[in-house]
């Protein structure tokens, strides 16, 4: 069958189909504001009129390209094109500006490369086993998920004040969080009326005001991104061999993204935050993060292209998407009459086989143009900001309105936007603010459905085996910043008190 | 002379028959207020794919405005300017739900009701390795303690049909409320929860798979995909409900026009090729009249706003 399958690839069309879905997906994803789901959604009815192989294979590759695209604009212009992304842009722009970004990018596309590869290998050695893992989650599971990536705000702070501000931020997003339908009792909260706020506010138009837009207002004062000390090394397109040390972070996050990704639910974000806070745990120079860490940038990248693969176990297997992609990327199976289950392995196999081996394709094709096109791509960085500016803006405006097609969310980002700033010149984290946000909802769902589950008691969140190794993992994230954090304050007080 | 050019201009303006005529003569927007890849969106396409048959020249643009339940698609349509050129699909019992518990910005007569063309009957389903066999057990268990039922948020056609089930045999579920199918799949296919109500559609490939089983059909007949599968009326509890998905256009539209779109409505929905692409989809046909859609929706409406009554969300 996977012979059939191979032979199916290899034909112009379907290669052609392949490339054409990667770099528009690397498009895609690199414009702020346009996300997988939109373009996987906008090709549904052009594969009408194709094959439903090369339909498919077009939307496996959009998917790919993309997730990797968004880590270009993060790196470069700290605009992170997804909200999986916002983790490479804190390690990533910092290398930027000291004139380290074709690097960068560079080491993001190893490491998207190696986290999507090895997840689809896993996707196609054992979906089936990985699927029955992901079924034992449930909403216990999922609030402590997404407990997990929360304790993720302890590791954007450093010292004690920092911290501080870290969980206010945080504690920020999660407020904002609250806005929109209660999802158990269906009741409007803080909506004043306006229907586009009855789904809460969304997340994409805050971020791209957030990150986007406050960063453009910020470079205002300055010619270029790259600091003007770093410039030469920009225009040098010397090659310059990876780091060492991060190889590790890269099966780190591959390893932390399959696995999280499997788990349906928004699994990206969660995936590239827990893979960037164990990476810094484990790394041998965690004073280097925040500050330009390409281990970061390679868990974090490895940690959200591990999700693709990951994501599409249950799609595949039981028809539950993992991600808001993958739904779409199911509807596009579904037209063409193929309904997820055992019949796709077996009755359509072929096209399913071939549809998964198109991803380890896809997986070359954004490698090989992150590595050839990274130098190049690095000269936007240089890009005169009175140039920068307007085009990023434009981008910024037109991407906020048209995730829901809605005037509110241009209104939100832009407000999003002001309140970045203020927030970032006081010292409070962005990171951790857009982590509340999109987490605060997940948790909250997770924790009123367990206690309906748990007819209201809150034994289930530790009578579970899968949630108690939650717990443990959580518990051992959490311990070992504090400690460091304190010993730190310790030592600071000592050295006020002798001086 | 001028003045037969003033008459002929007036005349113009105020009957446009030409125009008539020739309806469409640009693109007709139809507003899908759900998701791109969504089953409603799919039933849009498939539509549009079987109209060109009939009007060859006639261009349709989908526009999926999804969120808050359909919401801002059903009021985007109700406000959208009644020339013929946007009409939009709506479902319930979402479309209704909104009314009842008065967050919608419009009314059933906002809408001049085309007619509707898919539907999704709702199941009850519990997991595999679930004793309960059929709707017998599953309301004596429901009786002896208390059952987790998952339904798809409140108010939608999941949870109206949980309503109906503890009107009729006096018991009471655990409602779950979740996100949508996607959720609730995974929480029958893992055995989190005691039963689902939830769309035949969404569970039929796993029912065939032996990974979970439906118990009931809530319709009047069996569904062909799945004849092994006994309705709720002949297990005893005629309990019936199906999501339905119509089409509508904004209210004052011409009465020409309307016309022009009802036929068209009715013409695809017995196009064999349109037949064809709905049942490779595993989507279900319901073909109803504007009028005998109408009368539906009022009825649902009228029993939706029984359930708010009792306890209002």
């Amino acid at each position: 069958m996977i012979l059939q399958a191979l032979h199916a690839l290899f034909t112009p069309v379907s290669l052609f189909a392949i490339f054409i879905g990667t770099t528009s997906g690397v498009i895609v994803g690199g414009m702020p504001g346009l996300t997988a789901t939109m373009a996987v959604a906008l090709l549904i009815p052009v594969t009408f009129a194709l094959e439903p192989l090369t339909g498919l294979l077009l939307m496996g590759g959009v998917y790919c390209g993309a997730m990797y695209g968004g880590s270009i604009p993060a790196i470069l212009l700290r605009t992170p094109g997804t909200p999986a992304a916002v983790a490479t842009a804190i390690e990533g722009y910092p290398m930027t500006q000291q004139g380290k970004g074709g690097l960068a990018l560079k080491i993001s596309a190893v490491a998207s490369f190696t986290g999507g590869t090895f997840s689809t290998l896993i996707l196609l050695m054992i979906a089936p086993a990985l699927a029955t893992f992901a079924l034992t989650f449930g909403p216990p599971e999922y609030f402590l998920l997404a407990l997990l990536g929360l304790a993720g705000i302890v590791s954007m702070a450093d010292d004690e004040n920092r911290l501080v501000k870290a969980l206010i931020s945080g504690f920020i997003g999660l407020v904002l969080a609250v806005v929109g339908t209660d999802p158990i009792s269906g009741m409007l909260r803080y909506t004043m009326g306006v229907t586009d706020l009855f789904d809460g506010i969304a997340f994409m138009p805050a971020l791209i005001g957030m990150f986007s837009l406050s960063q453009m207002l910020e470079l205002t004062g300055t010619k270029q991104v790259v600091d003007e000390a770093a410039l030469a090394t920009t225009k040098k397109f010397k090659r310059e061999p990876l780091p060492k040390g991060i190889s590790k972070s890269i099966w780190l996050g591959s390893l932390i993204g399959t696995v999280i990704g499997i788990l349906p639910g928004e699994g990206a974000t969660i995936a590239a935050f827990v893979s960037y806070n164990v990476a810094k745990r484990r790394s041998k120079n965690p004073q280097l993060f925040g500050k330009g860490s390409p281990e970061g940038i390679a868990a974090a990248e490895a940690g959200n292209n591990g999700c693709v693969g990951g994501s599409l176990v249950p799609t595949l297997t039981l028809g539950i998407p993992g991600n808001s992609v993958a739904a779409a990327l199911l509807g596009g199976l579904l037209i063409h009459g193929l309904v997820p289950g055992p019949e796709l392995f077996t009755t359509y196999g072929v096209m399913t086989y071939a549809f998964i081996l198109s991803l380890f394709i896809a997986n070359i094709i954004f490698l090989l143009l992150g590595l050839f096109m990274a130098p190049y791509f690095a000269r936007i960085s240089m890009t005169p900001t009175n140039m920068l500016i307007p085009v990023v803006c434009l981008f910024s405006v037109l991407g906020a309105y048209a995730m829901n097609n809605s005037i509110t969310d241009v209104f939100i980002s832009l407000l999003f936007g002001l309140a970045a700033i203020i927030l970032q010149k006081t010292g409070f984290s962005l990171g951790a603010l857009i982590l509340g946000l999109i987490l605060g909802p997940i948790a909250e769902t997770g924790f009123a459905q367990a206690l309906i589950i748990g007819h209201g008691s809150y034994s289930i969140f530790f009578t579970r085996p899968q949630a108690l190794a939650l717990w443990v993992i959580i518990i051992l994230l959490l311990i070992t910043p504090m400690i460091q954090i304190y010993k730190q304050s310790k030592q600071e007080k000592k050295e006020q008190t002798i001086g | 002379m001028r003045k037969v050019l003033l008459l002929a201009m007036a005349m113009a303006l105020f009957f446009p028959l030409n125009a008539l005529a020739s309806y469409p003569e640009k693109p007709i927007t139809i507003i899908v207020p759900s998701k791109a890849g969504g089953s409603t969106d799919t039933s849009a396409r498939l539509f549009i794919k079987a109209a060109k048959k009939y009007w060859p020249k006639a261009e349709f643009v989908v526009k999926d405005v999804s969120g808050s339940g359909g919401l801002k698609g059903f009021e985007e349509i109700a406000r959208a300017k009644p020339d013929g050129y946007t009409i939009g699909m709506v479902f319930t019992t979402q479309i209704v739900a909104h009314i009842v518990s008065k967050r919608a910005h419009y009314t059933l007569d906002s809408f001049h009701i085309i007619g509707n063309a898919m539907q999704d009957p709702l199941i009850v389903a519990v997991p595999e390795n679930s004793p309960i066999k059929n709707l017998k057990d599953f309301i004596k268990s429901a009786k002896a303690k208390s059952m987790t039922a998952a339904v798809n948020g409140i108010g939608s056609d999941d949870f109206v049909a949980a309503k109906k089930f503890e009107q009729q045999t006096g018991v009471k579920f655990n409602l779950l409320p979740t996100k949508g199918s996607t959720e609730q799949k995974a929480m029958i296919l893992g055995s989190h929860i005691d039963a689902s109500f939830m769309n035949l559609s969404q569970l039929q490939a796993q029912h065939k798979a032996g990974k979970a089983r439906i118990i009931a059909i809530l319709a009047d007949k069996r569904s062909e995909i799945l004849p092994d599968v006994k309705t709720a009326a002949e297990q005893g509890y005629p309990v019936s409900m199906t999501a339905t998905r119509g089409f509508v256009a904004p209210a004052g539209i011409s009465k020409d026009i309307a016309a022009k779109l009802d036929d068209l409505l009715q013409k695809v929905n017995k196009d064999p090729g349109f037949i064809a692409d709905t049942d490779k989809g595993v989507l279900f046909r319901l073909p109803m009249t504007g009028p005998e859609y109408l009368a539906y929706l009022k009825k649902l409406q009228a029993e939706t706003q029984k359930f708010y009554d009792q306890n209002p969300w």
